[in-house]
């Protein structure tokens, strides 16, 4: 009898969670932690490579998603060996302007590293920080922010 | 309203009894600014009537100039010229004191203007009103062209006789005059006069440039350029235009700033995402490590003895200050407050280090004694950072964003000023948006 | 979208059936709830001691209305424009660029003249060490003595009510002094700031003399500050005079001395 309890309330707490998070996506939430998750700012090396990645503020380091994205453009550096990528570092414009140049130039490395430890050469990435010079929302709220603190991928032409 | 500061405590008056003399403590005063008349330069006769020059003009401009200074500094109160008794040639042979405290003014100023040989000559005399005596006189001779600089000149000795402090007056600031959207904004260095005249634009706004900063001679002016892409520390000679980057870094080199003697540029080179502290010799080239930690190290300003350097790292988990020895030893910590801390500039004085402070959103200037205790924050805001000090420790300028419209889309940066007491906050009037300012040493010593 | 939306209208019908089923037994018997730790929370004050330095928005708004546009008064715009250097040229063209700048802002030509003009800067007029010419030395070796004992009869004597003033009495003469007294702001706090002013006042509370015990204090080298400030208080006196002195015991108070430190004002 209270084993059956036990699990009617277990399934009745499942439940509930289910329902909520179903909730939560309707209503499109696009941070996690505060890493921007959406895709409203993001654009395309190819088709289904994404430019770029986020992160956390004061962070400087990838996410599950981001090492997916960096994965695959990985892959798409691998597949165009002639093409060359500039790494952009960003930051959001809630910290100094200086503190922030250092920021962008260590989340711009961390993308190189990473796609380096995926057999992309050293010499075809090469790294520039922006600090917050460039935001890509230029409003001022959390989600503005999080799409700013941001290493963009792009081709050098 | 008189601004009284009360005191916690006040003596009890003691009383000697040896000579049986009353004494009375008084530990307190006002701050009232104090009522300063400034009448206008008398025009000598002989220079009234001078072609391509109006004279009189002149006469008036100088001493609205030196009002407006001092009204700038919360100190003085410049009394309106309606009021004023009498004659400005008179006045300057010998003022009626009782006339003058008539109308509560404590000091006067006079002077008289007189041009010849195309050259313009500036006496003044500052007066007492309640010793009825003369405290300074002194007399300038310049080009007429320059008549701005004798009404800053001017400003500062008064302000120093009164003050015990020297002023500020004849001093420029060097800014990042900013315009356009801001994922797009358009920046070039600017330099103007202290009290916001003469605004000339050194770049043309093609590349990005941040955080222009005066060598202690105000004639070479180091900065951050994105020249070709390249974020590289640049040197600008202010007088031949003659600019170089500094040091032959492969990667980006930012925050520089100059050392006291002005032979050196300390600045941070970020290579493969760590940021550290080097300096560079402008005369050897000779380039030098300080600093050497995985963190980033940012921000770095000398003492004014040049024997420590303040900085910035994140080298505990959060952004946080720092000193160490010019050689980079010893290096300890100064900050423990909650919030992050950035910015850290030395006072010219050498007592107290400036800073930007982070702390639930919102952005503070602030100031404390260089081993980290004092701290004293004198204004808050939503966002605003990089302090900069007057020449004589006293006032502060920093820059302020503030946010418009619905979700702050809209924005304007202005530079502000505040006095290090947390009196005095003002916006200081710039052609354009402007950040980033730097303030120059005195340019007469 | 419209996927989760059929999701989310699912799960939230579900969870209204399940609740409205469930409730009831859970109302009856609850859920197994892990035992209450019970936790002491001590108040952390919200700010750190961090004095907030006071602002002067009075002065500020004061000023902000009375501030006269000087900058439009002169400077013709088509002058200016001409002034505005194009743009500081970069290693590859400066040749061409450079005397232009060179002409158009070079302090340099400036500076010669301003500095002949500091040799009329020496022209100062007056002797500012009349205050000191007038005080004999027999009184300032009293005065040094005086200050050696300071801290002892400031800190350790009483009033003595029956021969001074009352304490109201001095009250009010403080509070006048108070009101008169502008504090240059300049001063180090961290120096030694107490300046002994010794009164000769008439009947009706107007100085008759008025003298700086540590005069000689005034034109040591590396003590400026202290004559600016004991000017400040001369000028306290003079700007209050006739002072509020009690109508009677004219012979108590004739002499009189006030002791200005304004230390823990500026430290505040």
């Amino acid at each position: 009898m209270k084993f059956n309890k036990n699990l009617r309330n277990i399934f009745l707490i499942l439940f509930a969670t289910l329902a909520l998070s179903a909730c939560s996506t309707a209503k499109k939430s696009q941070t996690s932690g505060d890493v921007y998750t959406g895709s409203d700012t993001v654009e395309y090396l190819a088709s289904g490579v994404k430019d770029r990645v986020f992160f956390a503020t004061n962070k400087s380091s990838l996410t599950s998603a981001s090492r997916e994205t960096l994965r695959k453009q990985a892959t798409y550096l691998r597949k165009n060996k002639k093409l060359n990528v500039t790494v952009e570092g960003h930051a959001d414009e809630r910290g100094t302007r200086e503190f922030n140049l250092a920021l962008g130039e260590r989340r711009a490395n961390a993308v190189k590293d990473y796609l380096m430890t995926y057999g992309i050469s050293g010499k075809r990435i090469s790294v520039i920080s922006y600090g917050k010079e460039r935001p890509v929302n230029s409003e001022s709220t959390p989600l503005a922010w999080s799409q700013n603190r941001r290493s963009v991928t792009v081709k050098v032409k | 309203m008189k601004k009284l500061i009360f005191l916690l405590f006040i003596y009890l008056n003691s009383f000697s009894l040896s000579n049986a003399l009353i004494k009375v403590d008084i530990t307190r005063g006002n701050l009232d600014p104090l009522p300063i008349a400034v009448s206008p330069l008398h025009v000598e006769k002989s220079s009234e009537n001078l072609e391509k020059l109006d004279t009189k003009k002149l006469g008036v401009n100088i001493s609205a100039i030196i009002e407006k200074n001092f009204k700038s500094t919360g100190l003085f109160n410049p009394l309106k010229k309606e009021a004023f008794v009498q004659k400005p040639d008179i006045a300057h042979l010998k003022p009626r004191f009782e006339d003058w405290r008539l109308i509560k003014a404590q000091a006067l100023v006079t002077g008289k203007l007189s041009v010849k040989n195309n050259k313009l000559k500036v006496e003044f005399r500052l007066w007492d009103l309640t010793a009825s005596k003369e405290m300074i006189a002194l007399s300038f001779t310049t080009t007429p062209s320059n008549w701005r600089r004798v009404a800053h000149i001017i400003s500062d000795k008064i302000y120093e006789r009164l003050t015990g402090e020297a002023g500020y007056f004849d001093t420029r600031i060097i800014y990042v005059a900013e315009s356009g959207p801001k994922n797009q904004r358009v920046k070039k260095l600017a330099i103007m006069d202290q009290d916001g005249a003469k605004t000339k634009y050194l770049t043309l706004g093609n590349e990005l440039v941040l955080t222009p900063r005066f060598n202690p001679s105000n004639q070479m002016v180091t900065y951050l350029s994105y020249f070709r892409n390249l974020p590289r520390v640049y040197l600008l000679d202010i007088e031949t235009g003659k600019q170089e980057v500094v040091g032959n870094f492969p990667g980006m080199t930012f925050a520089p700033r100059f050392s006291p003697d002005g032979k050196k540029i300390i600045m941070s080179f970020a290579k493969d995402g760590n940021s550290d502290i080097f300096t560079m010799d402008l005369e050897t080239r000779v380039v030098e490590r300080i600093t050497e930690h995985s963190s980033i190290d940012t921000s770095p300003s000398y003492s004014p003895d040049g024997k420590y350097i303040c900085f910035n790292s994140d080298r505990s988990g959060l952004q946080q200050i720092y000193v160490m020895k010019s050689d980079g030893t010893n290096v300890k910590r100064i900050t423990f407050g909650n919030g992050i801390y950035g910015t850290p500039v030395w006072s010219p004085r050498g007592d107290l280090i400036a800073f930007t402070k982070v702390r639930k959103g919102r952005f503070y200037i602030g100031v404390m004694r260089s081993d980290g205790s004092g701290e004293r924050l004198l204004t808050e805001n939503f966002y605003q950072e990089a302090p900069s000090w007057s020449p004589n420790g006293r006032v502060l300028v920093f820059y302020r964003e503030t946010k418009s419209g619905a979700q702050g889309k809209g924005f304007s940066a202005k530079l502000w000023s505040i006095d290090i007491t947390g009196y005095n906050e003002r916006k200081i009037k710039t052609e354009t948006d402007a950040s980033d300012p730097s303030w120059s040493s005195l340019l007469s010593k | 979208m419209t996927k989760s939306l059929f999701y989310s209208i699912i799960f939230h019908t579900m969870m209204i059936f399940l609740t409205a089923l469930s409730l009831p037994f859970m109302t009856r018997e609850p859920i197994s709830l892990p035992p209450i730790v019970s936790v002491e929370l001590i108040q952390i004050t919200d700010k750190t001691n961090i004095p907030f330095a006071p602002k002067a928005r009075k002065i500020i708004d004061k000023v902000k209305e009375e501030e006269k546009r000087v900058v439009s008064e002169q400077a013709p715009p088509s002058a200016k424009a001409k002034e505005k250097p194009d743009r500081i040229p970069l290693p590859n063209d400066k040749k061409e660029k450079k005397e232009i700048i060179k002409k158009k802002q070079n302090p340099e030509e400036i500076k010669p003249q301003i500095r002949q003009s500091s040799e009329f800067e020496k022209e100062e007029l007056i002797n500012t060490n009349e205050i000191a010419a007038l005080i004999d030395k027999a009184k300032e070796e009293r005065a040094l003595k005086e200050l050696e004992n300071k801290k002892l009869t400031q800190s350790n004597v009483k009033n003595n009510f029956a021969t001074g003033l009352s304490l109201s009495e001095e009250d009010a003469l403080r509070a006048q002094i108070f009101g008169c007294w502008s504090v240059p702001l300049g001063l180090p706090y961290d120096k030694d700031l107490l300046v002994r002013l010794k009164l000769e006042l008439k009947k009706d509370g107007t100085i008759l003399k008025s003298e700086i015990v540590d005069h000689q204090r005034m034109n040591m080298p590396g003590q400026k500050f202290y004559k600016i400030l004991a000017e400040s208080a001369l000028r306290a006196v003079r700007l209050c005079q006739p002072l509020k002195v009690p109508p009677t015991g004219y012979e108590k108070w004739k002499n009189i001395q006030l002791n200005f430190d304004p230390t823990e004002m500026l430290k505040g």
